[in-house]
Order: structure tokens, then sequence, then C-alpha cells
């Protein structure tokens, strides 16, 4: 065995010898084992029932008897997001961003929270989750299990013992940095066992493996600078104090302050002031339960001349369903074209937060955390956008519907009595335009790339961890 | 006693496994060894002998490759110090001031995880021997250092030094903490160690001890080299001499 492997097994044996390192190891393996099953056990919990409930949803919207199209079209239909596997890991943003839409016509419903995230968020206090328990707490386990590995034989004169007996400064170095690589690898087990269990239901193997690589590095950095900082400082209590400012810098101050600057920088309108604009804009677009309604003169005109009738009442199709059609499409166009600007100001608003990733590997981490785990706000737009397609899709089938399969006469004296609303209903088998909704998570290839600046921050962190390491057994000495 | 200059003329027909030439260490900004030049062959006890902050230790430190050379070199085995520090260090066995072992290991574990640092072949038994040469109690050797007393764990690391099988043996107060009667005992091992060809240099403040032992002493103050007694063949050095030059050095 060469000398590097010879002190990192030496540190095993003072950690297992120590009292503060098995304590301390033991609590974070324990809140983290706990973390990890409460977390896993809740979302392959609401991943179940949000199947069985997206099921549910499309079985009931199916077995509605004969309606109005029209009605159908009010009537709507609920979508779910499954929570992807690796949100047994890391949430994310789920919690925050809603996970159920309810889909209708002339609107862009908001995702709603669902009842047990909200209760979770009553709490004051942003649920722990094993995500968390890494970014935060292990290199904290980390400080306090390798501060003293060097500065330690510093102070008790051990490392004048060691490098007479021929070691190299970089083999000691080197030593306690894969001694504590090894407890990172460790407490990566957890992980890697919940996110086994969550990602063989879906295969999604690699997901897992990116995840776990991206978290290994976050704490090989830890390990890196801990070491650099124990070979640098004369005292025990200067590398101690050193690590633990530098863990709160870098793991709530600078991420608080990214949250907060990039909200500053990239100010979005509020809701209100565009959901205004937005109707205005929808209104100008006109009704389209009103054939009369003056922004469609010009489509009644074309489609009597199309048709070479006089009254619409003579059209082959039904005059109030291609209203409807044309009308949703317009105001989709509008709704579309808010949503794409709101959509681009929170990505912007988190590429902003994202650049502090630079300034700390916590941001960096939680971003490609969030990504590769399928739970970042990538995925949720693409939510949004699944839904919507599901929600124009459908609605334009009914309107499709609208225009042929019922014909106006019928269609206008609907409200005249039992038997004309009777006869103004098509047939329920009709609901089987209904698609599935089975949105989970973009393909993982497309969540590696969007991965990609933070990953390249990680690494980045990661070899200037690695840098210190060898300036300092460069120039180790007693 | 011999004259400086007679033993000069002997030191040419013999190796030279220490040679201090000049030597010049500054640490924190001062000048803590200064134009020491002396040399120790092959088989010879050196004992260098100072008060507080003399400049002992450092001599042993600089040797080790531990501190930067400022003017002069420091031959180990006819290696300079510093730019072959670790091939130096793996030939030279060194006893610190204050014992440094892990506290959380046995004597046997200690000297197991040192010596195969040093990839010094040593077998269960060798390392037996070892602590019997030291006289250290049987029952304590399975017991962690931390319950050790200094003289216990001092002997521990004699035993390390002894068992890396060095030629050069540098000693930093081997004494210290150790009982008379084991003392004696680590002198007589030391010159048993010189008999069998090593080279030792100790460093010491203990007069009489070094002159019991030693074949040379050097007398260290503020960091000068300011007299050297050596013995006649068969004979120690004067304790009476040493002592007033020592004693008129730390009253100046």
């Amino acid at each position: 065995m060469n000398a590097m492997l010879q002190i990192a097994t030496e540190e095993w044996r003072l950690w297992k010898r120590s009292r503060l390192a098995l304590a301390s190891g033991i609590i974070f393996l324990s809140l983290l084992s706990f973390t990890a099953l409460v977390t896993a056990d809740q979302i392959l919990s609401e991943r179940h029932t949000r199947q069985a409930t997206q099921a549910a949803a499309e079985e009931t919207f199916r077995a509605q008897p004969d309606r109005h199209p029209h009605r159908m079209v009010h009537y709507g239909h609920y979508v779910f997001r499954t929570p992807p596997p690796m949100a047994a890991l890391d949430p994310g943003l789920l919690p925050v961003t809603g996970s159920q839409v309810f889909l209708e016509g002339h609107r862009q419903n908001s995702p709603m929270i669902n009842a047990a995230d909200a209760d979770t968020g009553l709490g004051g206090l942003p649920p722990w989750t094993p995500a968390l328990c890494y970014q935060l707490f292990a290199p904290l386990l980390l400080i306090v299990l390798g501060y003293g590995a060097v500065v330690r034989e510093r102070e008790t004169r051990t490392l004048a013992t060691l490098l007479s007996q021929g070691v190299t400064g970089t083999e000691l170095i080197l030593g306690k940095f894969v001694a504590l690589v090894g407890v990172s690898g460790l407490l990566l087990v957890p992980a890697l066992l919940i996110g086994a269990g969550a990602a063989g239901e879906s295969g999604n193997f690699a997901a897992l493996t990116a995840l776990l690589l991206s978290y290994f590095c976050y704490l090989a950095f830890w390990c890196a600078i801990i070491v650099f900082a124990s070979a640098v400082f004369e005292r025990r209590s200067a590398a101690l104090n050193t690590m633990l400012a530098a863990w709160l810098v870098s793991t709530l101050a600078i991420p608080s302050l990214g949250v907060g600057l990039g909200s500053a920088l990239f100010t979005a309108p509020g809701k209100i002031q565009l959901d205004l604009a937005m109707q205005a804009e929808i209104l100008a677009a006109g009704d389209g339960h009103n054939v009369n309604d003056p922004a469609f003169v010009q489509l009644r005109a074309e489609l009597l001349e199309q048709y070479g009738v006089d009254d619409v009442a003579q059209l082959p199709v039904n005059i109030r369903g291609v209203v409807s059609e044309r009308s949703e499409a317009a105001q989709t166009e509008i709704l579309n074209r808010y949503a794409s600007r709101r959509l681009a100001q929170e990505q912007a608003n988190a590429q902003a937060i994202l650049r502090f990733g630079w300034l700390s590997p916590a941001v960096a981490l939680s971003f490609a955390s969030r990504t590769l785990a399928g739970t970042d706000l990538l995925t949720h737009h693409r939510f949004q956008e699944a839904a919507e397609e599901l929600r124009f899709d459908f609605v334009q089938g009914l309107n499709r519907l609208h225009i042929e399969a019922l014909d106006y006469k019928t269609d206008i004296e609907r409200n005249r009595g039992v038997e004309a609303s009777r006869r103004a209903r098509v047939s329920a088998e009709n609901w089987a335009l209904l698609d599935d909704f089975d949105f989970e998570s973009v393909p993982f290839a497309e969540r590696l790339s969007a991965a990609g600046l933070p990953l390249i921050m990680l690494a980045a962190w990661l070899v200037l961890g690695l840098g210190l390491l060898a300036r300092a057994g460069s120039r180790l000495t007693v | 006693m011999n004259t400086l200059t007679e033993t000069v003329e002997r030191q040419a027909t013999m190796s030279r496994s220490l040679e201090l030439q000049d030597l010049c260490v500054d640490r924190g900004g001062h000048r803590v060894l200064d134009s020491v030049s002396f040399a120790v062959e092959a088989g010879q006890i050196y004992a260098l002998l100072g008060g507080n902050g003399a400049g002992k230790s450092t001599t042993l430190l600089a040797a080790l490759g531990f501190l930067p050379i400022a003017r002069g070199s420091l031959l180990v085995n006819g290696q300079e110090a510093g730019t072959g520090s670790v091939s130096i260090r793996k030939m030279v066995a060194y006893l610190p001031e204050a014992v440094s072992l892990y506290p959380h290991l046995t004597a046997r574990e200690n000297l197991g995880y040192f010596l195969s640092l040093a990839k010094t072949q040593s077998t269960p038994k060798d390392i037996e021997e070892a602590l019997d040469q030291v006289a250290l109690d049987f029952q304590a050797r399975d017991r962690r250092l931390e319950s050790y007393s200094k003289g216990m764990r001092q002997k521990v690391a004699i035993a390390l030094a002894l068992l890396r099988r060095a030629e050069i043996l540098l000693l930093d107060e081997p004494t210290s903490g150790l009982d008379p009667v084991a003392i004696d005992e680590l002198h007589a091992l030391v010159r048993k160690l010189a008999g069998e060809g090593k080279t030792i240099l100790m460093v010491t403040h203990d007069v009489y001890g070094a002159c019991q032992v030693a074949d040379r002493i050097g007398l260290l103050h503020r960091g000068r080299l300011v007299g050297q007694f050596a013995a006649e063949p068969g004979e120690r050095i004067s304790t009476e001499a040493v002592h007033q030059a020592f004693a008129e050095q730390e009253s100046r």
C-alpha cells in the first residue's frame, strides 16, 4: 500500500476511535436517512396518486354523457404532473411551482400547488430533503471531521515524525484528502440506495449517476478546501473558524443574496398588471361566444362568400363553432405570447441567480441537482407547455365537433325547451378525442445539456480545490 | 583531550556522514544559525550542547530539509539538505524533542504505522525486540499512548528510531522524560549503535549526559558554534572542561 493510502487508512482509524467523529457521522447519517426515506415515500406516493388521479380525470371526462360540445369546453379537464423519480432526492421547485392545472376553453390557468405541499410550506421553513442535507449539512460534517487533518499533526508535532519517515508533503495532503473523500462517498450511499429504488421504476439510471457525480464533485471540493485550510493554518481553531465562515458564506449567505439580487435585477411586471394588459388584447380579439361580435364580421363575410350563400343558416358548417375555433386560436396566440414572456422572465431571473454559482458551489449544485432531477424551472415550463398543448388540442377538437357535428339551427334553438336542448348535444363517444396526459420530465439528454453550465461551475470549483491542495502539498513543512 | 587540529587530521581519513559548512539558517526573519561548521563521521557520536534558543534543534531540522538554508551547505551522506530532502529523510532516523506519536494508537500500532510509511521491513518480532531494547513494559505495549507517561512515550519513539535501521540518527533531547536508569540504558544503546557504525548527532542541554556518551561535543551559543571538544580514544570528554565553557557562554 502506498503512503497516501496508508495515511488515508490511518485517518479513518482515528475517526473510528473518535467519539466526536462517530457521533457527528451517526447524527448526520440518521438525519439523512430519515429525510431520504420520508421524501422518497412522499414522492413515490405522490407519483402513484397522481398517475391514478390523472387516469381517473381522463376517465371522468370521457364518461360524460351526451352534451353540447361547448359545454364540454367549459367542463374542462385536470392534468397532473407526476413527480419524476429523482424528485425523491431533490424535489427542487415542485413544492412551490404547482403540479396540477385545470384546463378549459379561453383560459390558461396557473398550476395549483397541491394540499400536501401547501401544508409543508405553512411550517414557515423549507422542507428538509436529501438534497438540502447534502448541500448544507454534509460540508459541515466534513469540516468537523477534516479541519484538523493536517493542523492537528502540526500542533502535536507528529507532522515532523510523518515527514521524517520520507513521506512527501503531497502524499500527506493527498492521503488526508482521500480519507475525507472516502467519507463523502459513504455519505452518498443513502442517496444511491434511495435513488436506485426510485430510478428502478423508470430505469432512469443515467440521471441518477449524473446526479450522484455532481454531488460527489461538490463534496470533493469541500474536502479539498478543508484539507487546504488545515494545511495552511498554524492552529486548529483558526482552521475551524475559517471553514465555518466559508460554509456560512457559501451555503447560506451567497445563495440568499443571489435570490434577492436576481429578483431585483430582473423585475417582472406583476401578475395583475400582466393580466389586465392581456385581457384588453383578448377583448379586442372578440368574444367567441358571440357570432355578431364586430371582430368576426370579416369571418362571416368570408364564409358566406366561400360557400356562396346569403345567410349563416344556409352554411354547411356551424358558424358558431367556426367563430369559437377562430376565437380560441386568436386568444391562445395572445395567451401564449404573454406566457412566453413570463417564462422568459422567469428563466432570466433563474440565470441571474445561477451566475452566483461562480461565487458559491452550493448555488451551482442546487441548479445542477434540480435540473438533473427534473424538478427545475425548465421542466416546470415544459409541463405548462405540455398542459397547454393538450388544452388547445381538446378545446379545438370540441370546436371542430361544434362545427361539423351540430348544425347551426339546432344550435341556436338549444334553449327552447328540454327536447331542443337534448337535440343540441353530440354523442358521448366523441369525448374520446381527449388524449392521455403523461408528462413526467424532459428527456435526460436535454436535462444534462441544460445542466451544462452549473456542472462546469462545479468542475471549476473542484479544479480550484485540487489546485490549492497541490500548492499546499508542495509547500508543506513542519 | 585531543586538540581540534589533531581531530581534523583524523577526520580526513574517515567518511563524513554529516558535514556542515558555514551553515546559516533564518527563522522568522532572524538568523538562528550563523556560520556553523562541523562534521560527523560514521560510527561517531556528536553532541550539540547549548542553552535554550542556541539553535540545536534548528540544526536537526535543517538537516532534515524542514528549514531553508540561507547560506553555506549541509551535506547528509553527500546529499545537500533541502534539495534532496525526501531521500535524506529516508536514510535518517529522527527522534524529535517532544515525543510526537499518535496517542490514539498503541505502541505496536504506532511503530507498525510509521515503519510502513518509511517502507522499512519489520516483523512483529523485530518490533518486540526493539521494545525490549528500550525496556518498555510488556503489559503496556497494547495500551494506547494517551495513557503513557512521558518517559514511556519517549521509549516508543526511541524504538521507532532503532527500527528504522538508518545509518544516521538525529536525536533531539533523547533523554528527556527518562528516569536515571533509563538514561543509562539509552546511553549504552547509543554507544552500541555507534559501535555498529551508525552516525549519531544528538542535541542536548545535559552537559553530564553529553560527556558520558559523545565522542565529540560542539558548544552552540546564540546560533554560533563557540567551541568543540573531542574524547581521547578509550576516554570520555571531561565534564568539567565542557561545563566551564558552557557556563562561560551562558553567563555572557
